[in-house]
């Protein structure tokens, strides 16, 4: 586990937001360290995907900023945050279906080098297909490659898509309930991929399995209707009265 | 090739991205070669390559990208205009008239495609066809240069003057022969943007739209440059249309126009390399058929379509490629 | 500009008021089925024009214009309940594109239907006899057959906002519209809201259609315009919206009565000028949800 005690990589100030007249986020604002792995928890309705989703890009917030590596990075179109080295995987499946597991990654790979050329031959890009093979083998699919993503478990799946993430060169990788819908096994296997993988890079993670993650986390967020209630080590948020109040004493008896 | 997935049900559009590519603009350029020895029916081939060429554009939007765009009247109509205009009105030689034809359509490609791309899912059909009329009513209003509802007459290519030779576009066979040839180029342009890196874009925001922008696509830049290059195919088309029958109709402009690339891209097979020529050779041997007996060819034009729709959803070519591949689903 | 041109101006304003009435039906049409069963109905110019043809067939047979005003909706909307429950009903669940691919192939069947009964050319239609002349509107003289048009729209539009929200079906409908899952979670019949919505839906555009007759005449081609500017409406409205489709058909009825004013010849062009104004300051239109259509 790496010490969490680099720069600050990602911060948000103030971070709010509202759908119509539901305030779904208020007032967020929090320091994420580079080389760390932060989980981000709370119940249900906590605001945690909204939160996500601004980090990631998916939306703009309503109020507040998101710098990252110090610059304002607020609003700016999906599509930007890849370039700058974020990536994301979503919390629900989210692969291209119809093309092979190597395909997916290789795409993905591709976005770097190669977005508007209409000219080349793709088949003479193979540097691209032999990176995308060792995202595969790193990732636990390399047997899998010429299935239709379509074809792949659960499981699979949700690997490809970190397979994806990481085509990116990502500094900073953005995880959503990476094991929601998982098998113990699966879940098993996730974990430790995810551990591996925040050797090498900043990781955030948003899960409301509050025991998954206490165990590999360098720190701990907590969200409780769209506020950030608590921020600390595991230990910290595991004596942490408040917290237990609200989630612990609802979770674990 | 990147992605070998020969054995999934959904490999005749996998298998279309590879290296065979080449082989299939050589055996549509030999078979295109030959046909008119063994079926001498120019005129009707002439307009199928037209016809299918038109698709061809219309399905890179449809087929490839997953757009289902109702305005390409306003492509087509646009090449066949400007290419009709520089001839009319300008004198140009036919080299100078067919770039003007495409470089008209990509223009007006571009002022469409800003605008639709904004939009996502069925609002992209609407932007179109209601861009495609506004096309319309301007190109009938300014008759001074287009004819206006009389079309523009006049677009008379005699001879095709190339380098010491003379080729002479009034005979049948040779008119043929220069149609098919733009037509082979074509394919290869096409079968060269599919191949690219831009291709895998293109599938790849076909497949999964949010997917692609978090990989770092500009889903926008891509659908406008696909809308752009469907352009150029299309006034292509519409410039040789203009050239085939010499004149412009305003109906080239009309929503019907739109719909024709609609349905022979469905009845031929939407995303497949050579359903749209298929589409468009099945449905103007119909046509041809079909008006023999009745004036009421729109009946089965309708006909056809809602059939496809409900029964047929894959088309000829398409249905072939998915037999041959296997695929019982 | 002296009052003369003042009263001209808005003359020419309340005309706009009239043509948009038309728009505003169509509109309503189109983002009622939309809201409801997410389909676009390419048809709904053939709708249209087919009300507008019923129109012709009832008159020819003695009946008056006030009894089309009922007949016409019910035999149109009845046509659209068959072509709901039989062809695009099969269809869902298959793709946003299928429904809209049908519908536009349906239209070319409509159209071609009608000119084999009615034959291809165009027929007059007369404004119905206690309609016609003008009627003095305090800033002069305005035909009075427009005048019911301004009256009879206001008159469905209560009537159906009186149907949303006061019965159980317009319960569900807007709950529908607003989130499908309600409605099963509420444990209705969706199947048969869709239908009731597509028969509304389309009852309106043929009524639009008999409404519009006695102002530009019938042919079995007036749906093809039609379709567009009723798409430049909801576009320009947002897609779905029903208070969106009322604001921008008068809008754009406005708009393209005062530009015949003043620049006749963009009088057709200005709408979609229009059209691309929203479209780049506000694409879900005026209404709209962002992301609705995503």
């Amino acid at each position: 586990m790496s010490a969490g005690g680099g720069e600050v990589i990602l911060r948000t100030e103030n971070l709010g937001k509202r759908f119509g007249g539901f305030t779904a986020l208020k007032g967020v604002s929090a320091e994420f360290r580079a080389g760390a792995l932060t989980a981000i928890i709370g119940p249900n309705g906590a605001g945690k995907s909204t939160y996500f989703n601004i980090l990631s890009g998916a939306f703009p917030p309503s109020e507040g900023r998101v710098l990252f590596e110090g610059r304002d990075i607020t609003g700016l179109p999906q599509h930007r945050f890849a370039h700058m080295g974020i990536a994301k995987s979503f919390q629900i499946t989210n692969v291209f279906p119809e093309l092979s597991a190597l395909e997916n990654v290789r795409i993905a790979l591709q976005a770097r080098v190669s977005r508007y050329d209409i000219w080349r031959p793709r088949a003479r890009m193979t540097g691209l297909v032999e990176q995308a093979g060792e995202i595969l083998a790193t990732v636990g699919l390399w047997a899998r490659r010429d299935r239709a993503a379509s074809a792949l478990a659960h499981g699979e799946q949700r690997a490809l898509e970190i397979g994806m993430a990481l085509a990116a060169q990502p500094r900073l990788l953005l995880l959503d309930e990476p094991t929601a819908g998982m098998s113990p096994e699966e879940t098993r296997a996730m974990m430790e991929l995810i551990l591996r993988l925040a050797r090498e890079r900043t990781v955030i993670l948003v899960e409301h399995k509050m025991k998954l993650v206490m165990g590999i986390s360098d720190r701990v967020l907590v969200l409780h209707h769209g506020e950030l209630l608590a921020e600390g080590t595991p230990d910290e948020i595991r004596r942490d009265e408040t917290v237990r109040r609200v989630y612990l004493g609802q979770r674990e008896h | 090739m990147a992605h070998a997935t020969t054995a999934e049900p959904a490999a005749p559009r996998a298998a279309l991205s590879g290296a065979l590519e080449r082989h299939r603009v050589l055996a549509a350029a030999a078979f295109l070669a030959v046909f008119p020895l063994v079926a001498p029916f120019e005129a009707l081939a002439v307009n199928i390559l037209i016809h299918g060429l038109y698709a061809l554009g219309f399905n890179l939007m449809f087929g490839y990208l997953g757009l289902l765009s109702f305005g390409h009247a306003a492509l087509f109509g646009g090449g066949a205009y400007l290419c009709g205009i520089a001839i009319v009105h300008f004198g140009a030689p036919w080299w100078v008239a067919i770039p003007a034809g495409i470089a008209g359509a990509v223009a007006i490609a571009a002022i469409v495609g800003a605008l639709a791309v904004r939009t996502r899912g069925i609002y992209f059909s609407m932007v179109t066809l209601a861009l495609a009329q506004c096309f319309y009513y301007i190109f009938y209003q300014a008759s001074d240069w287009t004819g206006g509802e009389n079309g523009l007459r006049g677009v008379d290519l005699k001879a095709i003057a190339l380098g010491p030779a003379t080729l002479d576009f009034l005979d049948p066979r040779t008119r043929y022969y220069v149609v098919a040839a733009f037509v082979v180029l074509a394919l290869w342009l096409l079968s060269r943007i599919l191949a690219s890196p831009f291709g895998a874009v293109i599938e790849a925001v076909r497949e999964n739209e949010a997917r692609a922008r978090a990989c770092g696509y500009d889903v926008t830049r891509t659908r406008l440059l696909a809308f752009v290059l469907s352009g150029a195919f299309c006034g292509l088309a519409g410039a040789l249309n203009a050239l085939h029958l010499s004149i412009v109709p305003i109906e080239s402009m009309a929503i019907e126009t739109s719909g024709l690339a609609v349905m022979m891209c469905l009845l031929g097979g939407m995303g497949t390399f050579f359903g749209p020529f298929v589409g468009a050779a099945v449905f103007l041997l119909l046509e041809s058929i079909v008006s023999v007996w009745t004036v009421h060819w729109q009946l089965v034009v309708g006909a056809v379509f809602v059939l496809c729709v409900l029964f047929f959803p894959r088309g000829i070519w398409g249905s072939i490629l998915h037999w041959a591949a296997g695929g019982g689903r | 500009m002296g009052t003369l041109g003042f009263d001209l101006l808005a003359l020419q304003l309340f005309a706009g008021v009239a043509l948009g009435a038309i728009y505003v039906l169509l509109a309503i049409g189109l983002s009622l089925i939309f809201g409801m069963l997410t389909v676009v109905n390419f048809a709904h110019g053939a709708f249209f024009m087919f009300g507008a043809y019923a129109g012709v067939f009832l008159a020819a047979r003695g009946a008056s214009f006030w009894a089309s005003l009922i007949a016409v909706p019910l035999i149109v909307g009845a046509f659209g309940l068959l072509v709901e429950r039989f062809l695009i009903r099969p269809l869902y669940g298959r793709g946003i594109d299928y429904p809209l691919l049908l519908t536009f192939g349906l239209a070319y069947m409509m159209v071609e239907g009608i000119r084999i009964a009615f034959g291809t050319l165009g027929l007059p239609f007369d404004t119905p006899e206690s309609l016609q002349g003008a009627t003095d509107i305090g800033i002069g003289f305005f035909p009075t057959y427009r005048l019911f048009v301004i009256g009879a729209t206001a008159a469905i539009l209560l009537g159906l906002w009186l149907f949303l929200e006061r019965t159980r079906y317009g319960l569900i409908i807007r709950a529908g519209a607003r989130d499908p899952q309600i409605v099963r979670v509420l444990g209705v019949d969706v199947s048969r809201v869709w239908l009731l919505v597509f028969g509304l839906g389309t009852g309106i555009a043929g009524l639009a259609g008999l409404l519009a007759a006695p102002l530009q005449g019938v042919s079995p081609e007036m749906g093809g315009p039609v379709l567009a500017e009723a798409f430049v409406v909801t576009v320009v409205g947002g897609m779905g919206s029903l208070l969106g489709a009322v604001v921008a058909g008068l809008l754009v009825g406005v708009t393209v009565a005062l530009t015949s004013l003043f620049v006749p010849e963009m009088a057709k062009v200005s709408i979609f000028a229009l059209m691309a104004v929203v479209l780049l300051v506000r694409p879900q239109g005026l209404f709209g949800r962002p992301g609705l259509l995503s």
